[in-house]
């Protein structure tokens, strides 16, 4: 039997798919405001469904990275809602929770693999997701335990976002339409993009060996991503004790200044070579 | 009363409806590459959102974050932003810290615990405000030549500007869908507590069955476009050097880029000044 190698213009064919999709569908979830039934949040947040299963069906890396590229471009990029460091996190989190998912499947046919895979796959996103959260609060808020009622708070509100989160949109809108959509589809999109549909002999790890070490090193970049995030908190502290005397700012200010100022002579000077060259 | 309030009502929902969205969103992608902002050069903006981007994070003075808050608000009116992005802003900030500030007088804080709420709010709202300027008052075309200029993968300025250009036909054929659905279906009766929650239940139902026929078209349309691609050599002339550097011979740094630097930065020297004095 023949292994499911993609080619790399198949693959691309699945990045470009997964990423209009979910970008048009993370699209709409910026788009339409949520709504609140006390502490409940109910919104239409959680279109995960869509690179799951296509990661479920076709080459897992090109639809995580895929997904997590649409997400960015689409929701974050065209609304001018980017918000630097943050989006870094994202970007990893979905794509390996997503990757997840599109590696445990072996049989798509198998709808009890495809129901655990998208439940894990979506908890390990949310999970990591709100570490990062937690840290990113930390992070920002100067004396962050010498506030009153502050750390509690975000300990509560974030732990209840990611139940939450978990029980409702993960449930509703990730399980029940990744088992409805990945029988449907199965077999029937697969040759539209002129691949074999995925089959137990042609899965891609032979055994759950690389699905392991995937595993693991997902599992290492969650840590990674937690430590920068961490390392970033007290690289601020250490700013924050540096830059006691005002003085020291006014002299950082000059210095960005003059960071900026080589930089744009650097600019100039390669602009200059391009158009001396071409 | 009652009469004004449903009119009021349905006033909203006629604002929300799928139209509304795309020409928002498409206003805000094409329609406006005649202000002050559009005509900058792509490479000066993003280093000059670098700095706004991630600066506030690293300072917690008032005095300082309100100086480049000040900044950023007044690039965003120049950019003439779509009104939609701005209200999604809005509430992105409330939703951030807004609440958090709630939560912790139910912890029981008190009025100090707004000073550094109001210094993460500051931070939050410049960084993003950093962002709509740049990645929202810039063309797309723009803004990807800008982004591989650094040295981004070819793959992201390729989804930016292959976003922008899809984005209108899969908005029109996810309605399309959607409404073909609507038409063979029959809506439940939205009366009262239960028949609400059976109309949301449909609605979604909805959404997530018109995701099977649009994965399928799209299916279709992206291998179309990957061949396209690979016909002109997309994969080779994303690596060639030499076709890198005839699309970028294109970018040139003009007087007003600088002069949008220089008053930035003198903005800025003014507020490190107040800042020592105060």
């Amino acid at each position: 039997m023949k292994k499911e190698q993609a080619t790399q213009s198949q693959k691309l064919m699945v990045f470009v798919l997964t990423m209009s999709l979910y970008g048009l569908a993370t699209l709409f979830t910026e788009l339409i405001p949520k709504f609140q039934i006390g502490l409940v949040e109910i919104s239409v947040e959680y279109f995960l469904f869509i690179p799951l299963v296509l990661a479920m069906l076709f080459d897992p890396l090109s639809a995580a990275l895929g997904a997590a590229t649409g997400e960015l471009v689409f929701s974050e990029i065209m609304l001018g809602q980017f918000g630097g460091l943050g989006e870094v996190e994202k970007f990893i989190t979905v794509t390996i929770g997503v990757y997840i998912a599109g590696r445990l499947v072996r049989n798509p046919g198998n709808r009890k693999m495809v129901g655990i895979a998208a439940f894990t796959g979506t908890a390990a996103q949310l999970l990591m997701g709100t570490l990062v959260d937690i840290l990113k609060v930390q992070f920002a808020v100067e004396d962050f335990e010498a506030v009153a009622g502050l750390p509690e708070s975000v300990f509560a509100t974030e732990g209840f976002a990611f139940l939450n989160d978990l029980l409702f949109s993960g449930f509703l809108f990730c399980l029940l339409p990744t088992l409805f959509l990945v029988p449907k589809l199965y077999g029937k999109i697969e040759p539209l993009l002129g691949m074999q549909p995925r089959t137990e002999s042609t899965a891609l790890p032979s055994i759950g060996g690389k699905m392991v070490i995937g595993c693991v090193i997902g599992f290492l970049c969650a840590v990674a991503a937690e430590f920068l995030a961490e390392s970033g908190f007290e690289l601020i502290s250490w700013e924050a004790e540096w830059a006691e005397s005002t003085g020291s700012i006014a002299v950082g200010m000059v210095a960005a200044a003059a960071i900026a100022v080589i930089v744009l002579v650097i600019l100039k000077k390669k602009a200059g070579d391009t158009q001396v060259q071409v | 009363m009652t009469n004004m309030m449903k009119k009021l009502s349905e006033n909203i929902f006629d604002k929300l409806s799928m139209d509304f969205l795309r020409n928002q969103v498409l206003k805000n992608a094409y329609g406006n590459d005649d202000t002050v902002i559009a005509k900058l050069d792509p490479r000066i903006l993003l280093v000059w959102y670098l700095f706004f981007g991630l600066v506030p994070w690293f300072s917690n003075n008032i005095i300082f974050l309100g100086g480049c808050f000040l900044l950023v608000a007044v690039t965003t009116i120049l950019a003439k932003v779509a009104g939609l992005v701005l209200f999604l802003f809005l509430v992105g900030v409330f939703s951030q810290t807004g609440y958090l500030f709630l939560v912790s007088l139910f912890f029981g804080g008190n009025a100090e615990t707004i000073i550094p709420l109001l210094v993460l709010t500051l931070k939050v709202a410049t960084v993003s405000l950093a962002s709509i300027t740049v990645f929202s008052g810039l063309d797309p075309d723009r803004l990807s030549n800008g982004l591989m200029w650094f040295g981004c993968p070819e793959r992201l300025s390729f989804s930016i500007s292959y976003a922008y250009r899809i984005l209108p036909m899969l908005m029109e054929e996810f309605q399309n869908v959607l409404l073909s659905y609507r038409l063979r279906g029959k809506a439940p009766e939205s009366n009262g507590f239960i028949g609400k929650i059976k109309y949301l239940v449909y609605q979604i139902q909805v959404i997530i069955h018109s995701f099977y026929p649009l994965m399928l078209n799209t299916a279709k349309r992206s291998r179309t476009t990957v061949e396209a691609l690979e016909m002109r050599g997309y994969r080779y002339a994303a690596t060639n050097k030499e076709v890198k550097k005839m699309k970028l011979s294109a970018l040139k740094i003009t007087y007003d880029d600088l002069l949008f630097l220089a008053v930035s930065f003198l903005w800025m020297a003014i507020v490190a000044v107040v800042m020592s004095y105060m």
